[in-house]
């Protein structure tokens, strides 16, 4: 009875991790409160159905090619949005109207282009490349449900756990074993004091915004396979779901997101099996809990002095 | 003496001509106000849109005629639709529904879809005294005897819903071999209100049915392998589960995600947006599944307005795009119209409680393509009955619908356990 919600937890969980870091990165960078973010995830997911349904390709090739569509569309949204914010006396403030503000914007522009309804792509097809490679090669792929530990769980689970887990370690990397990775870390520590030092600082939070919404892409990519379907207003929740991840992990610590996915999905996964008819009150119970428990989150002293 | 009698008679007749006369021509509208809501994004557009289109259609179909006749005035008047936008938020709805009644002061108050955004405009519309054609919100709470300002137009009442269901697992489920019923059902009032009907059903049966499992969800759940998986262990041999379309979607992807085989699997939203379901999750995982069998699938004889063929077409040439499915909302929407048009039709005046009258003056005698529009006395909709089906496969590998139960209106016999 407990195996199954635990196993089941850590695996959406690291896609929960996956789903909230590009907006850990946004904030802990520019401290500013990407309330579109859910609405770019919304936008990774329709790359998805366009890979899919409009090149009759395998949906995880829009893994990649919704990362750089929108590291391109971040780095441009950048130059034209949050240098006037940073200059404002109160930019957290003036992001959280401004990207709620965009996050209308998409909703409205994508119901318009694509109507209200649900979209999904059939669950068989995610991997698809990979099982027609494996037969070529002479291997006999199952496909269906995978099992751990003797129970059995949805294949896109595991696919998107694993794609999470690639991500987050490209993070790690991109954050500690590369130059402009240490930039964005001192921008994150102290922005004026690297803006002193002569770091290009809108170079770095340009990079990190688009990185930021790359994530945000990826993540959409999985979603119509995690949450059965996606529409135009999905946005929003996933916003909800996302900021709960990053406060529970920690504010501005991109890193503390991945151990808050999990421990979210471990935690959501149990109260659906326990107490099901409160499942949906669990991201403000939590988000209660940290800040009255560890308003800093679960790694959150490490964060500013990183 | 008798020509001072012809005189009274002369003089009342006159008195009455000029009193009746202006209310006839004069003083007509020069068009009918008819406000209702629509949810363009949330949770609920999907179910919103549809009935919305199907009402828009019909204004745009009636105004290219002259408008609607309105015998309270003797003549076409056009009519005009003032539809906000509630984005599926409740507040946003109490809002504009207030609107609609004090600002626009509108002569016909129509619901938005679905009983949680139908829920503020029936206290809305008892206090301002408007009567609410209430389109497709069939939470039993709404109906009461001492509330006459309501009627529901599309669907029958929550609570009488699920009655084949109950009457199929308790009367023919036996001796097919089911006797542990799981009940998993989302915490809204139209299908907490069916959970609440078809446990009742169950139990007053008295029949050897076993209800193993009884869980309510949040109507915002997206992912049920959990849950699913809790379910198998209770070893169900009938699973029923009562959700919105997103829920369906996403249950029935699931079930299919982790290969788990129910013998018998009811949902509600692949008979009333089938399309919507076969998009989602695809013909093979529909197969099997019991379900409501909708107007479209019975073809009902109808005595006003379009039948089903005709409506059809008309949706598909105005709605050519494919933005919106058609489905039970559609025909749902349509159904209103004719309601709202043939109450105009009979109406002595557009004074709220007349409209009233004559919307119960049609139970039992309309027909439409949602079958016989019938009235309880609390306005509750009591005809355009739902059976229920199994959906099957045909030879193209289409979905088609079986009716099982009840059985005067049976096409075929249920496939149980499910292959």
């Amino acid at each position: 009875m407990l195996a199954y919600p635990l196993i089941a937890g850590v695996l959406f969980g690291l896609y929960f991790s996956l789903l909230g870091i590009g907006l850990n990165l946004v904030f802990g960078v520019m401290r500013i409160v990407n309330l579109a973010h859910g609405d770019f995830l919304m936008l990774g997911a329709f790359v998805a159905f366009g890979v899919f349904y409009l090149l009759g390709l395998d949906p995880l090739l829009a893994v990649p090619l919704a990362f750089v569509l929108f590291v391109i569309v971040g780095i441009v949204l950048y130059g034209l949005l949050v240098p006037r914010l940073q200059q404002s006396r109160d930019p957290e403030m003036l992001s959280i109207i401004l990207f709620f503000g965009l996050s209308q914007v998409i909703e409205a522009l994508v119901t318009i282009a694509f109507g209200t309804s649900e979209r999904s792509i059939p669950s068989r097809e995610l991997g698809s490349l990979m099982t027609a490679a494996a037969k070529a090669l002479g291997a006999k792929p199952e496909g269906g449900p995978v099992d751990i530990l003797g129970q059995s769980f949805p294949a896109a689970w595991v696919i998107s756990a694993v794609v999470s887990v690639i991500a987050i370690g490209l993070v790690y990397v991109y954050l500690y074993r590369t130059r402009l990775g240490t930039l964005t870390r001192a921008v994150m520590s102290r922005r004026d004091e690297a803006f002193a030092t002569g770091i290009n600082v809108d170079r770095v939070c340009a990079a990190a915004f688009g990185i930021g919404l790359g994530l945000a892409a990826i993540a959409g990519v999985f979603a119509p396979f995690m949450f059965g379907s996606v529409t135009p207003a999905f946005g929003a929740d996933a916003t909800v779901t996302a900021f709960v991840i990053v406060v529970l992990g920690s504010l501005g610590n991109p890193l503390g997101t991945a151990l808050g996915g999990v421990v979210y999905g471990i935690c959501y996964m149990l109260v659906q099996t326990f107490l099901s008819s409160w499942a949906d009150l669990l991201p403000y119970v939590l988000l209660i809990l940290v800040l009255l428990l560890r308003p800093s989150g679960l790694l959150g002293r490490k964060v500013r002095v990183a | 003496m008798l020509k001072s009698a012809i005189a009274a008679l002369g003089l009342g007749m006159a008195m009455g001509m000029s009193l009746a006369s202006p209310v006839l021509a004069a003083d007509a509208p020069s068009e009918i106000k008819l406000g209702t809501l629509y949810a363009s994004s949330g949770r609920y557009a999907s179910i919103s849109m549809p009935v919305h289109a199907g009402l828009k259609l019909w204004v745009e179909q009636k105004n290219a005629e002259g408008g609607v006749y309105v015998k309270a005035f003797d003549k076409k008047i056009p009519i005009k639709l003032i539809a906000y936008d509630d984005q599926s938020n409740t507040a946003t709805a109490s809002t504009l529904y207030n609107q609609l009644i004090t600002q626009d002061k509108v002569d016909l108050f129509v619901a938005d879809s679905g009983s949680v955004l139908t829920a503020p405009a029936v206290t809305i519309a008892r206090d301002h005294k408007m009567f609410l054609f209430d389109q497709t919100g069939t939470g039993g709470s709404f109906f009461s005897k001492d509330n006459p300002y309501i009627a529901l137009m599309s669907d029958p009442v929550s609570t009488i819903w699920p009655k084949p269901i109950a009457d199929f697992l308790t009367k023919d489920g036996p001796a097919l071999g089911i006797k542990r019923v799981a009940i998993l059902y989302s915490t809204n009032e139209f299908t907490g209100t069916q959970a609440n009907s078809l446990r009742k059903f169950i139990k007053d049966a008295n029949a050897p049915i076993e209800i193993v499992y009884d869980q309510g969800v949040p109507t915002e759940t997206t992912n049920y392998t959990v849950i699913l998986n809790n379910i198998r262990a209770a070893k169900p041999d009938a699973v029923i589960h009562l959700g919105y379309a997103p829920n369906d979607i996403a249950f029935l992807r699931n079930v299919q995600d982790v290969g788990i085989k129910f013998n018998m699997l009811f949902c509600i939203y692949p008979g009333l947006e089938t399309e919507l379901l076969e998009k989602n999750v695809g013909a093979k995982g529909l197969q099997h599944v019991f379900t409501y069998v909708p107007p479209s699938e019975m073809a009902y004889p109808v005595n006003f307005g379009m039948n089903i063929a005709d409506y059809r077409k008309a949706w598909d040439k105005k709605y050519s795009d494919g933005k919106i499915e058609f489905g039970f909302n559609a025909v749902a929407g349509y159904t209103t119209a004719l309601v709202i048009e043939k109450t105009l039709s009979e109406a002595a005046s557009l004074d709220q409680m007349d409209l009233r009258k004559a919307v119960f003056g049609l139970s039992g005698k309309l027909k439409t393509l949602d079958g016989t529009f019938a009235l309880d006395e609390t306005g509750g909709q009591i005809g355009e009955l739902t059976p229920l089906g199994q959906l099957e496969l045909n030879d193209h590998g289409h979905i088609k619908f079986v009716a099982v139960y009840p059985h005067e209106v049976a096409t075929g016999k249920p496939v149980y356990p499910r292959p």
